[in-house]
Formats: C-alpha cells, structure tokens, sequence
C-alpha cells in the first residue's frame, strides 16, 4: 500500500505564542510504504494473558464502554485559556499525539491485538514485541494492555533494524489499568538512520492502578512520540521515564500529559536526553490537575543535555490546575556538561571528549537499566556504548 | 478542690481527619501555676494531644470535651484558644516568608489583646527576652522562621511564649534535636515563664533534659494513645532511669 | 440630556464625532474601525505627515490581522465596533459621583484622601499634566532629562529621535492590537535620559494618565542613553477609574550601552477592562532592565513585557505578581530573548488564584545560536487559594546553542493548613493568617516596590483577600 500522511499530531493541551512553534507538529509525506499492519506476536504469553487480534475500532470498544470513568468530572467550569481538548474529542481514548493518529490507523485498516489480564494475575514474565524491521519496510499496528482488577503485567517492545535502514513504524498502543492493576510498558526505539517512526500512547488507571512507561529513543531520523494518561480515580499513578538520543540531523517531537482527575494521584515523569549535531528536540510535558483532583501530586524533571552549538532545543512544561489541595512542580536544567563536573573528571585525567561520552551513556543508562528483559537490556547497553 | 481548674479535658478521644483514632479517653486536669509533663515513647500520641488542645482542625474531638478556663472550647478555633490564653510551642514551627519576627511577634500581641502595641517599649522588652535566650537581635528582623536552624526555631517560640505571656503554654517536644547549651538556654525561659506568670505548663517530651531544672508537679505517661499513669515529678526520674517498659507491659 | 452635556463639555475630545443622536446610526454604517476615524484622530492630533500615513499603514495592517487563537476569550470585546472603544475615551471623565460603588469602596479603604479621590474621579476636568511635568521636570531637568508628552515632543527638538524609535520595536505588524494601537494611539510620554545622567528619584506617569485623560490607547517611549539610569513607575495602586473597556496601550524601552531602567508597574485597571498591553525593552551592551510587575485588576489580561538582550553582557531581570479573583482572566508572563554574548535573564514571578479567577503565566525564553554563555532562570509559583479558581504555568524555551545555561523551576500548591494553624495558635484569625502567608508569598514582588507602593500593594492584597471589594 501507498499512502500519503499528513497529521496533525501532539497539539499542545493548552494552545501557546504561535511564533515558538510548539503548539503541534506536523506528520507529512507522500507514496509512504506500508506493507505490514499488525503487530508481531508475542515471543511467549504468560498465563493468564490472552490476546485477540481485532480492528483498531473495535479495540477502542473497551475504552468507550467505561468512557465516563476515564474522564469523570466535576462538573466545575472552567477551562484553561487555549484549551485543545475539543481536538481529541472522536478518540476512545485521548492519546498523546491525538486523534489524526486513530484516524491514519482506521483508514489503512491497522489491526489492534488487545492483550488482556486477567483479575488477579501477576505475570511473572514480561509479554515481549520484537518489531524487527527490515530495508524499507513500512508498518502500521496497535496495541491494547487491559489489566483487570488486581492484575500486573510488563509489555516490552523492541523497535530495532539495520543500523543504517530506512523505513516508516508508526505504532499506537492503549492502556487500560483497572482497580489495582499495574501496567509497565517499556519500548526501546533502536530503528536505523533513515526511519521515520512515531509512537502514540493513551490511556487511563482506575482506583489503585498504576501505570510505569519507560522509553528510550535512540535511533531513527524523525520520531514523534506522545502519551496521554488519565488518573481518573483514586489514588491512581504514572511513572514515565524516558531517555533519548537526538544526531545528526534527527527530529524527536514529544507530547506527554498526565491527566489527574481521582484524588490522591500521582504523577512522575523523568525526561532525560542528549542532543547533539543539528538535532532538533521538541518537549512538551503537561500535568493537568482537574477540579476534584485532590491530595494530588505531579512532578515532572526534564534534564537535556546540549553537546553541539547547532541544536535545536525547544521545551513547553505545562502546569494546569483547577484544585486547591494538589502539589505541582516542573523543574528543567539544560544546557552543558556543568563545569565544576567537568573539572573534576579533568582533574582525574579524562579529557573533555571523554567526559561527555560518561556523561551521555550515564543518562541513558539510567534509564536503560530498568528494562526487564535481559537481552533487550544487553542490545540497548551495546548501543549506547558503541554508537557514540 | 480549693483552686479552680485551668484547663479540664474530659473523657477525650480523638481521631486523625476523621479517619485514624489516636487518643483514647483522655483525662487531665491542670490548675493555675502547675507544671505537668506528658511523656510517652515515639507514636503514643503526645503530640496529637497538644495539637487537639490547640486545635488543628486535622484532629476531629470523636468524644469528650475540653475545657479552658470554665469555657467549652472543644469547637473553638485555634486563634480563639490563644485569645483566651493557651500557647503551644511547635515541635516543627513553620517557615513563613514576608514576615519578620518581631513583626509576627507583634501582630500576634495585637490579635490577642486588641490592644495598640507601642513600638519602643515593645522593641525594649524583646530586646530584653531576646538576651534571656541569648539570641541574636537580628533575627528580630528576619523573616519568621525561614532558614533558622532547628535550635533558633525552638528559641523564637519560647521567645513567643515570653512576649505573649498566656495563662497556659504547651511545649511540645521543645527539646527535641537541641544540644545542651540550648536545652539550658530553653529551659532558662520556661522558667522565666514560671516566674514571670503563675503560668501552667504541659511539658510534652520523650527525654527528660529539659526537665532537669524544672520544677514538676505531675508526670502523664501515654501509651498507645491512653494515660495508663499518672504520678507526681519523681516519675520523671524514675523513667530517666528506667525507661517506658514497666509502662508499656502494664497495659 | 446629561449625556449630552456632558461630552459637550470636553471640547477636546477628538472622539466627538458628529451629533450625539445619530451616534446609534453611525456606528451601524460603520462597522469597524474606518479610515475616517483614523483620519479624525490624526487631525486632532494635529500629526507630522508621517504619523498620519503611519497611522493609515497601521490601519490597514489591523484589518489583515487576527486575534489571537491561544489566549483568553476576548469575545466581551466587540471587535466590530472597535471605533466605539476609540471614542469612549471621554467617558473617563465622570463624576465622582458616577464611580461605581465597589471602586469607591476600594478608595474608601485604601485611605485614598477625598480631595485626592476627587481629582481622580474628575479626571478629565482636570486637565492638569503641565502642572506635574513642570513638578519632575525642576527635579530632572539640570541633567537634562526630558519628560515630556509624546505628542508634543513630536513637533520639538526631539521630533527625528522620536521618529527614528517610535513603533521600531514593537512593529505594527506584531499583533492586532499593536496595529490598533499604531492607528488610534493618543497620548503617552517621552522621556530621554542623557549619557551618564543618573535620574535618582522615580518618574512616575500615573498622574499624568489620569490627568491627560489620555486613556487606553497611550504610548511610552523611554530612551535611557549609555551609562543613565532611570527609574520610570507607570500607574499606581491607587486604582484608575476607567468605564471604557479596552486598553491597547505600547510602552518602548531604549537601554543604551551600560544603562539601567527599571520600570516598575501596578495595574489595577477596573475590572470591566481588556487590558491588552505591549511592553518591550531592547539593551545594548552591558545595559540592564528591570520589571517590576504587579497586575491586579483588569477583567481580561494579555501582558507579557519582552526584553531583548541584544548587546554582549546585557541583563534583564523580571519579577512579577498577578493576583486573579473573580471573574477575571488575567493572562500574564514574560518573554526574553538572548541574542549578545553572555546575556543574562532572571524570571521570577508569583500568581494567586482566588473566587474562580484565572491566573495564567505564560512566558517564552528564546537563546539564539549568537547567545554564548548565556543564563536564563525562570521561576514561577502559583497559589491556589480555592478548587474553583484556575492556575495555569504555560512557559516556553527556545534554546539553540549548547553554550547556554537553562534553568526552569515551576510550583503549585495551596497555603498549608498548618502553616494557618500555627498563626492562629497566635491568636490570629483564619482571614488574617491567609493573607498574611499570601502577602509573604508576595513579598519578594513588594520589596521591589517603592515604600509607598509596596504598602499598597499590600493594601491590594488584603482587600482581595477579604473578598469584599
């Protein structure tokens, strides 16, 4: 199949200045190749986890049927200024690159192979999606993680190829955590130079759930990623945590929103990257406390590294908050190797190159070493040590 | 009884917002000028009592009364309570930028005795408390609280007690985390307190070095948020000597 | 009819179109803002030919523009009958008996005297600016600094200076209501600080904009030469009374090379305006601005003072306070841009959100590849005083040289309950213990105040805070 893409995807929650030019971004180009639009099968499922593969509506039937938990409210008015929720309004579930993202994949006919938990079940093993893609190879797929009532499961995906490939991976995975329930998704990005890929997440945790995501991105040439999870209920969390890793002349565009709705919510997301070359970054990291939110508490670090005078590095941390009783922070350090760091290192005899070489693989290994799977950690730990 | 009660807690229980039950049928009655210690191990629930006589509305009263002075204040607000005389001494006094010592100091005077403060003769008599605990004149002007270290927050409410002189004063865990010098220095003002103003105490403590110059006329052992003994100051050291054990076992 | 007499009374006003019972029909054949009105203006004005055909320019680029899509809602605004808000200048001058109540009552508390509370309110009988010029001007004046209105300056000995800077910085083409502005501005001041001359008392421009009755169209031009310093302090607690509904004001901003300016403003506009205010400073080397920013009234507020570091080692430090209550959107922040080497900016405001106010902080931070060694920090606090009210932190970096140190720090959270129990243990009560921790929270923006301003802007606090303005 041929297709002509032009998206409109991760749009800021709350519009901004237009001439900082982080309101959205743009997916465009035309004759794309898209050969393939499933996902690969799990290497092994662990008991109690199902799988069923349907199309991308159907998937999002399980989002639609509890639509009005996910997005319980109030009812208090007021809605911040700039406000884009409208835009989203058709998903089943709001995700972080937005509803263009859902249309693509049911327009193509992408299929969905929904992963369900079953009550109760902790799955020892991680469910394990190796998308090793070849030369030119183009794909479109999607995912839903249910995890039932006190469920727990780890879904790791490997996005890997040829170091020098080119090719088009366009994934939407979809999570749903019930009372409970834990869901840790991790993904590692490790497609070749030429890659044009993007990653879209949504989804939601009910009382106790918590989902864990964990990215890193480290390869491909245009990557747009984006995550939109709702707190709705009590005492519900997310843990992201992502690190990344911007080249030559590579574009990272990233939208990631926690949504508190249930009080006593919690949110943490860790951004930690490098850029480098001509690479161009594009960070938008939001927490949204909505009324009723209370006792909640959100933190979100962005941490990037500037190691060439030709970056580009643009940021948009989002606060918003219509509840009193909620605790709010953003903080972000960019810039260079400090340089009482530096100093020190010199002082021990490792020369300024070096230095920075540590100091990119350190970030990244931090967030690398919480990659469940052993090999897949190994792959991730060779690349970080080796492409540099 | 000859003398009138100060401060009668009846039958009391109380509970954490609403939720978790910590005290249990508390008893207490303490009369003009007396000195009682409450003490207790970690978790009994010692500090929950001061702040429940105090109210923080974090405690709900779930039964019994309290007393002040004849008058029900179990409802009452915090600022009603220090108007008609009680004081605590925070275990962790808050830091709170944009108003400076004297000046909380002060307004605090203002709010409580409705009367006009005047500047000089005010200034003199912080001066003059100020020296009683051998603290710097210039924290008079610094914000109140906001990066004093653990020891000079404890001096500025014992410094509070001095300059507000209420009828009774609890002085919760005012000797935690302070070296000797300062547990003498603290001391040094309660018994100022003491002298200056017939004044009642509840020492609430789980040492005993602040009471070794103190004059104590009842010792409260809590445990598990119950007075499960009740003696006169030779208790103190007796549990300086021996510890809660004895306490503990008997419940 | 009283109406009548009244606008007849101000034989000044420009706005005074026609006869008064046709206004109705007038402003239905003329939606918009017209050439002819532009004209009208410019005519009374009595402009240099190249204001005029400015003017004009700027007419036409207000007409292509757009309004904003990403801020608040100014749909109170009626965009087709722009002309009217040009022409509602007059109704500034009412009496005091015409104040409505809760402005008066704000007077009444700020200990405003009557005879000051009068002069306020009759505003536009009293045209009386020379009388405050001539004041500063014998305090100034031997160093040669000029303080002056900027329509008159156009015509003297410093019409090409003003020509050379007015509208460079802020361009028509920026916004729509910059256009606006650059079509229908009247009245404002110029102030040019000589090389090394050391201004050491503030100017402040409040008195005069009441008493010119220039309104909400005003434009400031401040030209600071290398080495000067100046303090300029625009407005004053003391609120304005102002029935009309819309200020487009400019204000621009020259630091000349190792110059200071510190330009200090407390905006307490009545809260039926849509305050939709440019502000931007340029600085040469070595030079520095200073804001200092309290927003408190307004019903609807896009403010974003922007300073551009253009010179090596130039510095810029912004501290600001938006205090939103009911039924205000007041949109506020900061916007920087590092161009010279070593350039510096400190951001640091606070926002309070009360009754169901909107407090928004919306800023940008852009570091150009030219910017090596450049610092930015950036620290926003938001108290939230209630779950009705919103406090939203949209700020934004644009960081293109890795030669630069970032740094963003944002917070949310409420006032402790046991912060206000331990003051109440003092005997204070609940409301004074809020607006105690509230005026401390906004201490580090008082402090930059002024004595005088400073206390009232306390005064500000503790009126919203008791809720019953």
């Amino acid at each position: 199949m041929k297709k002509d893409l032009n998206l409109k995807v991760n749009v800021l929650p709350v519009l901004t200045y237009n001439f900082l030019q982080v309101n959205d971004s743009a997916i465009t180009g035309s004759d794309l190749n898209i050969d393939k639009l499933e996902s690969p099968e799990a290497k092994a499922l662990p008991q109690g986890v199902s799988v069923k593969r349907v199309s991308f509506a159907e998937a999002g039937e399980l989002f639609r049927k509890v639509s009005d938990r996910i997005n319980v409210s109030t009812g208090v008015p007021g809605v911040p200024n700039g406000d884009t929720s409208g835009r989203d309004a058709s998903q089943a579930v709001r995700t972080g690159m937005g509803a263009d993202v859902d249309n693509l994949m049911e327009a193509v006919g992408a299929q969905v192979d929904v992963y369900t938990v079953e009550e109760g079940v902790k799955a020892a093993e991680p469910v394990v999606l190796e998308f090793k893609m070849d030369k030119g190879q183009g794909v479109l797929a999607g995912q839903v993680i249910h995890a039932k009532k006190d469920s727990e499961i780890t879904v790791v995906m490997d996005y890997n190829s040829e170091l020098d490939a080119e090719g088009f991976l366009g994934v939407s995975t979809r999570l749903l955590a019930e009372e409970g329930a834990k869901i840790s998704l991790v993904k590692a990005q490790l497609l070749g130079k030429g890659f044009t890929h993007f990653d879209d997440i949504g989804g939601a945790a009910f009382n106790k759930g918590a989902i864990n995501i964990t990215t890193l991105e480290l390869g491909a040439n245009k990557v747009w990623t984006g995550s939109y999870i709702n707190l709705s209920e009590k005492e519900s969390e997310l843990n992201t945590n992502m690190g990344y890793l911007c080249r030559d002349d590579e574009k990272l565009d990233i939208n990631y929103v926690a949504d508190h709705r249930g009080k006593k919510t919690l949110a943490n997301m860790q951004f930690k990257g490098v850029l480098m070359d001509q690479a161009k970054k594009t960070f938008r990291g939001t927490i949204d406390f909505k009324n009723g939110s209370s006792g909640s508490a959100g933190d979100e670090q962005e941490d990037a590294l500037l190691l060439s005078p030709d970056v580009v590095n643009r940021s948009m941390p989002v606060i918003l908050c219509q509840e009193e009783d909620v605790d709010g922070r953003h903080g972000a350090t960019i810039g260079q190797l400090g340089e009482d760091l530096l100093f020190y290192m010199q002082s021990r005899g490792i020369d300024e190159e070096e230095a920075k070489r540590i100091m990119i693989r350190a970030r990244l290994k931090s967030v690398a070493r919480t990659i469940p799977e052993p090999g897949l950690m190994e792959r991730v730990n060779y690349y970080i040590q080796n492409v540099l | 009884m000859s003398e009138q009660s100060l401060l009668q807690v009846k039958d009391l229980s109380v509970s954490i917002d609403n939720e978790l039950p910590i005290l249990h049928n508390i008893n207490l009655d303490i009369k003009p000028g007396e000195t009682h210690v409450l003490m207790g191990p970690n978790g009994a629930g010692k500090s929950t009592l001061g702040f429940t006589l105090m109210g923080n509305p974090h405690y709900n009263v779930t039964e019994g009364n309290i007393l002040f002075d004849g008058e029900d204040i179990t409802n009452s607000g915090a600022d009603k309570r220090a108007k008609a005389g009680m004081f605590l001494s925070f275990q962790n006094p808050y830091e709170v930028p944009g108003i400076s010592l004297s000046s909380f100091i002060r307004n605090s005077y203002h709010a409580q005795t409705g009367a006009p403060v005047k500047l000089m003769s005010f200034r003199k008599s912080l001066k003059e408390a100020m020296e009683i605990l051998s603290m710097d004149e210039s924290y008079a002007d610094r914000d109140l609280n906001v990066g004093f270290s653990g020891g000079e927050k404890k001096k500025a409410e014992i410094l509070q007690l001095l300059m507000l002189n209420p009828k009774f004063a609890i002085l919760d865990e005012t000797d935690s985390g302070l070296d000797v010098d300062a547990v003498r220095t603290v001391s040094k003002g309660i018994e100022e307190y003491q002298k200056k103003k017939d004044g009642a105490l509840l020492i609430i403590t789980h040492s005993t070095k602040i009471l070794e110059s103190l004059h104590v006329d009842y010792t409260h052992v809590l445990v598990k948020g119950k007075i499960v003994h009740t003696g006169d100051g030779s208790l103190v050291d007796e549990i300086n000597e021996h510890g809660f054990e004895r306490f503990i076992n008997e419940d | 009819m009283d109406n009548k007499q009244m606008v007849a009374d101000i034989d000044h006003s420009l706005y005074d179109f026609k006869d008064i019972e046709n206004e109705q029909d007038f402003y239905r054949m003329q939606e918009g803002l017209t050439e002819e009105t532009v004209l009208k203006v410019s005519e009374e004005k009595d402009d240099p030919e190249w204001m005029r055909e400015f003017r004009l320019k700027c007419l036409g680029i207000y007409k292509e523009l757009q309004v904003p899509d990403w801020g608040p809602s100014i749909e109170g605004l009626d965009m087709d009958k722009i002309s009217s808000y040009v022409r509602h200048k007059s109704d500034m001058k009412g009496s005091w008996e015409e104040v409505p109540e809760d402005i008066k009552n704000t007077f009444e508390k700020l200990g405003i005297p009557q005879a000051e509370r009068e002069s306020l309110a009759g505003v536009g009988a009293q045209y009386d600016s020379e009388l405050v010029y001539h004041n500063l001007k014998d305090e100034v004046a031997a160093q040669g600094v000029i303080y002056t209105d900027l329509e008159s300056a156009m015509k003297g000995p410093y019409a090409d200076m003003i020509k050379s800077h007015f509208m460079k910085l802020v361009p028509p083409t920026d916004h729509k209501f910059a256009a606006l502005h650059g079509a229908v501005w009247s009245g404002g001041s110029f102030v040019y600080v000589p090389k090394g001359a050391k201004v050491e008392v503030p100017l402040q421009s409040y008195f005069r904009l009441n008493a010119a009755g220039a309104g909400q169209f005003e434009h400031t031009l401040i030209i600071v030469d290398e080495g000067a310093d100046l303090h300029f302090i625009e407005g004053c607690s003391a609120p304005k009374y102002n029935v009309a509904n819309l200020h487009a004001g400019c204000v621009e901003l020259y630091v000349g090379k190792n110059a200071r300016l510190r330009y200090s403003t407390i905006e307490n506009w009545s809260k039926n305006m849509y305050n939709l205010n440019t502000k931007r400073a340029i600085v040469e080397e070595g030079g520095r601005m200073e804001w200092v920013s309290g927003s408190f009234g307004s019903h609807t507020s896009y403010l974003y003072p922007m300073t551009i570091l253009k010179g090596d080692d130039s510095q810029m430090e912004f501290t600001g306070i938006t205090f939103a209550g009911k039924g205000q959107n007041l949109d506020t922040g900061a916007k920087v841009v590092h161009q010279g080497k070593r350039t510096a900016s400190v951001i640091s405001t606070k926002s309070i959100s009360k009754d169901g106010g909107i407090g928004t902080y919306r800023s940008s931070v852009i570091i150009n590849s030219t910017a090596k060694k450049a610092k930015a920090s950036v620290s926003c606090d938001s108290l939230m005083l209630d779950s009705i009210s919103r406090a939203d932190t949209i700020p934004g970096m644009d960081i293109r040289t890795d030669d630069a140190d970032v740094g963003h720090e944002a917070k949310i959270g409420r006032i402790s309950d046991d912060a206000i129990f331990y003051l109440m243990s003092r005997g204070i009560s609940e409301e004074d213990a809020k607006a105690m921790i509230v005026s401390g929270f906004a201490n580090p923006v008082s402090k930059e105040l002024p004595l005088e301003y400073a206390v009232e802007m306390n005064n500000l606090i503790k009126l919203e805070m008791s809720g019953n303005m």
